[in-house]
């Protein structure tokens, strides 16, 4: 019999073969889709190729405790919202994105049951603070007022506007107390500012855990900048009403509605070039995509070595990128669902309404001593971590048959782990209901509806972009960051492959959903493309120039 | 956030059909609101990846709206509409695989493939099976001054035109199986298109509905060839999507409805829940309001009763859903689940067993006679698989290093409200459901489906997806069933056929309420086209045809352009 389709004709239109755009992105996470939506409004013809069935990358609010309920299995907390230019200039709270700015944005409950606040209001902070130490309180309402001036200053702007070259950075620094204050912390190990600053232990908890949870070493020197941005970002993070996703979503709509289009399911094999030059890419199903630029928001390694190939590289190029460095930890996140919210056995009732609660340990060097077991590849009994209850801020997410709340317990943990984590996830399982138990006596076995486990691997297998689970594409060091990252030589998005450029988490400024990286880029590129720029720096930005830059 | 918002048309639900008629309506000109309830639009055309690198597919995974006009009018190949082929695509090319039944596979005669071709519209010079799915699915119901005949009911002019051999009169008054009795001849062969139509919404054996639930079944095999789109249906509603979008249409998510505002009897706009994520609450639409919430829930709770004929409420209430809502079972498996002799190699999926009608009736007699959980021995109970597909790597369901993917397996149960024990009693026995299915399925063709090599079995029940899918009424994909008392021209209620509603302003678009029916077809939202375009509301480009078979309602503009 002959094949049905030749029978019955053709019945419909695929997308083609081969197709030719302006720009073409890889990659639709919070970057990539920036990137996108940037240079669809300013006229080019623009494609986003995705690998997986969503978009959104890290913006994913997913049924993973199936059936039934939602969880913010990646991004959950917004630290960038006020900064990010994109927010003004789309408008883009116009595609129903509500923002929860809850002031009780951490809570540390120790094992005594006491605790310790960080909210967006500084002098609920302080008063809590004076539970254990008055000189702590004053000193934390001074610092502060400085760091706070460092992020909207220069920090908060900084994430916008191209790196610049150490030396000139140091020039330009000096030229405020402000700048230079901020240089003289920069030398500094995060561990050390907290010694330096604080002198109680459970206050120096609290700030060494909002300061480096995101995986800043306590301990490395010359990252001290991430101090005042990490810790004014602690305390001024935002849940996005129904997920995550929906930030993805409102960038969706603006790629789509400048006559972009974003295409899923499509995995890049290769990125095409020609005499040294890009000429678009091909999809692992046979398609090509023809580009005058290509913009990728993979790591450096997966840009450059796989889909680029080695061999094109300029020596410095392959050199720098082989030795790129991934996270030193990842996470191992519990989702749950549970009938009721937790309840924390605890000195201020407040905490239960906590964005964020920290639970599992009383002092700086606990957590520094689980950190460090973190980066040998350990994990015991000793270890602790944050958790949220979404469904608090978010009625969205729990769709099951009860009334149910969805919250997830959030650890530090590493990559390669002792045993492998096809044995260590049930054991941290059940290690973790047992801690949270401990905290909040209600989360109980009869309360847990439903639980499953993400681990480190699982974060590689889901975002295959976030290699050995690294949140942030690589590691945060002085090697890494700033005009270092990914490397000299690609740190302002143009690459030494003509038509190549960089937009994700391992190019500066870096990850967690500050849309830094994707704004420098787009920028660039429609320079490069002499394409009229529609948008405007913020104010922030052009303070920042003329005190900086000119 | 904008105070006052108002669009031409606002349109409450963002499944398949809702939102697929958005993109007709944007595609128009005309501004469109879509108001979702849930975290994702796109209802029951979903994807999830519960365990990192294994991805379920929680209701629909075929294709079988292949003959859409829309592909072509909403050109969606532009915005990443993709296919792709699996093991299963040449089932019905492949006549020699022959039918699953218990003793192995049933061979198919001579006159099993020629009856099959010649009456799914094969065997002519050129073919009219994309002519015939059309008729049945892509045709708005005729209007209520024209008296339904034989003469101009859309399938029946197909076959008189071009096989008039098998027209009969006696066709209008046949099941499935009347029918195939008639020109097919191995009883499997006729069980196995039975089995598909049951789990496409229509049936084997309800009368007068012989050709429309056929085409359920033709749709599939001839036309979607079983295949996937690539990416899954989510993918496939993201085309639809983003061609809406393109157009300047506004899909909202977390916003759900409380109420669809009148005045003065006429729907004005809506009101939405307190928590959804706009400030305003109430959107205002200028042209009208789309319900593509099923249709209890839009007389009952956003229209509310004081509002509503209580006469047409009682129909409406009365509207029947059984048929089966679906049971779905996810196996992910540390080794394929390969068909052991003598289905070995043959059967790739499907329905399983399917010897004699005698299974088939049985297994109707537990979902909606008995109305309870299952009697029939797991030997005999009728279930549905579905083909491992054999995507290349990036679009293949598992990622993982270890394992494969059988989602979903189908079976039909009582839909909750019917059941006779309660609406949650399946929930209540979801381990021994799961069991039960196993049994059958191992005592099968697959006999690698034990505890040892089960890795994980995620389940959705019909009762767990009225929770989730709030638009699946009775947890089933299909809403109300075919069958005759609620096809055409009088699905749901002959009132309400032609997606208008006695209020003014409000129309329909939804499975429930309106043919015909569910499947993601784009065939609501086409054939809606025709009676706002009638009523004056919307005016499509060039790019629009209707239906050959569309009849304009007296005193109304014509919808009618050339095909």
């Amino acid at each position: 019999m002959v094949m049905m389709d030749q029978l019955v004709g053709k019945l419909f239109d695929e997308f083609p073969k081969e197709s030719n755009w302006d720009v073409v992105v890889i990659g639709a996470g919070p970057n990539g889709l920036m990137t996108g939506a940037y240079l669809a409004k300013a006229g080019a013809k623009v494609c986003v190729v995705e690998r997986r069935y969503e978009i959104g990358g890290g913006l994913a609010t997913e049924e993973i405790l199936f059936p039934g309920y939602y969880s913010n299995i990646h991004a959950i907390y917004h630290m960038m919202v006020d900064y990010m230019p994109a927010m003004r200039d789309f408008n883009l709270d116009k595609h129903a994105l509500t923002w929860i700015k809850p002031n009780l944005q951490m809570a540390m409950v120790f094992g005594d049951g006491s605790s310790l606040l960080l909210t967006k209001m500084i002098e609920d902070t302080v008063d809590s603070i004076h539970k254990y130490s008055h000189k702590d309180a004053v000193a934390f309402g001074k610092h502060m007022r400085v760091w706070q001036r460092m992020m909207d200053e220069i920090v908060g702007p900084a994430t916008y506007l191209p790196p610049m070259p150490s030396l000139d950075l140091i020039v330009g620094m000096q030229r405020t107390e402000i700048g230079r204050e901020l240089l003289e912390l920069n030398e500094k190990s995060p561990m050390q500012i907290m010694k330096d600053s604080f002198e109680n232990d459970k206050v120096r908890a609290l700030m060494l855990y909002a300061t480096c949870m995101w995986g800043l070493d306590p301990n490395e020197t010359g990252v001290g900048l991430f101090v005042p941005l990490l810790l004014t970002r602690a305390m001024d993070k935002a849940y996005l009403l129904g997920g995550s996703h929906k930030l993805a979503g409102a960038f969706s709509r603006e790629i789509h509605a400048n006559g972009g289009i974003i295409v899923d399911a499509a995995e890049v094999t290769k990125i095409k070039t020609q005499n040294g030059r890009v000429t678009g890419v091909e999809l692992a199903e046979g398609r090509s995509l023809n580009a005058k630029v290509v913009v990728s928001s993979l790591d450096p390694k997966t840009t450059f070595l796989d889909l680029v190939g080695g061999d094109k590289l300029p020596a410095m190029l392959k050199e720098s990128t082989e030795s790129w460095k991934y996270d030193k930890w990842s996470y191992y996140t519990l989702h749950v669902a549970s009938k009721e919210m937790p309840q924390y056995k605890c000195d201020d009732p407040w905490a239960n309404e906590s964005f964020m609660t920290v639970v599992g340990f009383d002092s700086a060097e606990q957590i520094v001593a689980h950190w460090n077991n973190v980066m040998k590849g350990k994990l015991d009994k000793h270890f602790g971590g944050h958790i949220t209850c979404e469904s608090f801020w978010d009625p969205h997410l729990a769709r099951g048959p009860e009334g149910a709340y969805v919250s997830f317990f959030q650890i530090h943990a590493p990559y390669d782990i002792e045993g492998g984590w096809e044995k260590k996830s049930k054991e941290l399982e059940a290690a973790a209901l047992e801690k949270w138990h401990r905290a909040a006596p209600n989360m109980k076995k009869d309360n847990i509806l439903m639980a499953v486990g993400e681990t480190p691997v699982d974060i590689e297998i889901r975002l295959p972009n976030m290699r050995r689970g690294g949140i942030k594409h690589g590691d945060y060091t002085p090697m890494q960051i700033g005009f270092n990252r990914p490397n000299i030589e690609c740190s302002t998005s143009k690459t030494p492959v003509e038509g190549l450029y960089l937009c994700g988490a391992s190019t500066y400024p870096g990850g967690m959903v500050t849309g830094g990286p994707g704004y420098v880029a787009a920028n660039r590129v429609a320079e490069d493309m002499g394409l009229k720029k529609w948008w405007k720096p913020t104010r922030l930005m052009e303070k920042y120039i003329q005190t900086y830059l000119q | 956030m904008p105070k006052d918002e108002r669009y031409d048309f606002v349109i409450v639900g963002g499944g398949p059909n809702g939102v697929t008629l958005a993109a007709y309506l944007a595609k128009s000109g005309a501004s469109v609101c879509v108001l979702e309830e849930r975290p994702e639009a796109g209802g029951a055309c979903e994807n999830t990846e519960p365990i990192a690198g294994v991805k379920i597919n929680p209701h629909a995974i075929m294709l079988y709206g292949a003959p859409a006009p829309g592909f072509e009018q909403l050109e969606l190949w532009k915005y990443g509409w993709r296919i792709d082929e699996n093991e299963m695509g040449d089932l019905m090319a492949d006549a020699s695989r022959g039918v699953a039944c218990s003793f192995g596979m049933s061979p198919l005669t001579e006159k099993d493939q020629l009856g099959f071709a010649k009456m799914a519209g094969l065997l002519t010079q050129p073919t009219f099976t994309k002519e015939l799915l059309r008729s049945v699915f892509w045709c708005p119901p005729h209007p209520p001054e024209v008296e339904v005949t034989i003469d101009n009911i859309p399938y029946m002019q197909v076959y008189k035109k071009y096989q008039p051999d098998v027209w009969t009169e006696e066709m209008l008054d046949m099941d499935m199986f009347d029918l195939m009795d008639e020109h097919l001849e191995s009883e499997p062969w006729k069980v196995q298109q039975a089995v598909v139509a049951w789990y496409s919404g229509a049936a084997g054996h309800w009368k007068g509905v012989a050709v429309p639930a056929w085409a359920c079944a033709i749709t599939l095999l001839i036309c979607g060839r079983m295949r996937v789109p690539r990416g899954g249906m989510h993918d496939y509603f993201h085309a639809v999507m983003r061609c809406a979008l393109a157009h300047g249409a506004v899909v909202r998510t977390c916003c759900p409805v409380d109420e669809i505002i009148l005045n003065d009897g006429v729907a004005v706009g809506v009101r939405l829940r307190d928590n959804a994520t706009v400030g305003e609450k109430k959107i205002w639409a200028k042209k009208a309001v789309i319900s593509g919430v099923d249709v209890r829930q839009t007389f009952n709770k956003l229209v509310g009763p004081s509002h509503v004929d209580r006469g047409l409420l009682q129909r409406v209430n009365d509207i029947s859903l059984k048929g089966g809502s679906i049971f779905n079972f996810h196996f992910y498996t540390r080794e394929r689940l390969e068909a052991r002799k003598p289905w070995a190699g043959k059967f790739l999926g499907g329905g399983y067993p399917q010897d004699s009608r005698e299974i088939y009736y049985d297994h109707v007699a537990d979902v909606d006679g008995r109305k309870g959980n299952p009697t029939v021995p797991p030997e005999r109970a009728l279930w549905l698989s579905t083909p491992y597909v054999r995507f290349e790597p990036t679009d293949r369901q598992v990622t993982r290093p270890e394992g494969h993917i059988m989602s979903p397996v189908y079976f039909l149960v009582p839909p909750p409200e019917y059941h006779v024990d309660g609406p949650d009693a399946i929930n209540k026995i979801k381990d021994q459901i799961t069991q039960y299915i196993i049994k059958a399925m191992s005592s099968g063709p697959y006999e690698n489906l034990n505890s040892d090599n089960i890795i994980h079995v995620w389940t959705n029940s019909p009762y767990d997806s009225e929770f989730r899918n709030t638009g699946l009424i009775g947890g089933t994909w299909c809403g109300t069933r075919h069958c005759r008392d609620q096809w055409a021209e009088k699905r749901p209620v002959p009132e309400l056929a032609r997606y208008r509603t006695p209020i003014d302003g409000l129309y329909l678009c939804n499975q429930t309420s309106c043919h015909p029916g569910g499947l993601f077809l784009q065939a609501i939202p086409y054939n809606l086209m025709h009676i706002l375009i009638e009523d004056g509301l919307v005016e499509p480009g060039p790019w629009w045809y209707s239906s050959p078979y569309y009849i304009p309602q007296q005193g109304k503009k014509s919808a009618k352009r050339p095909q």
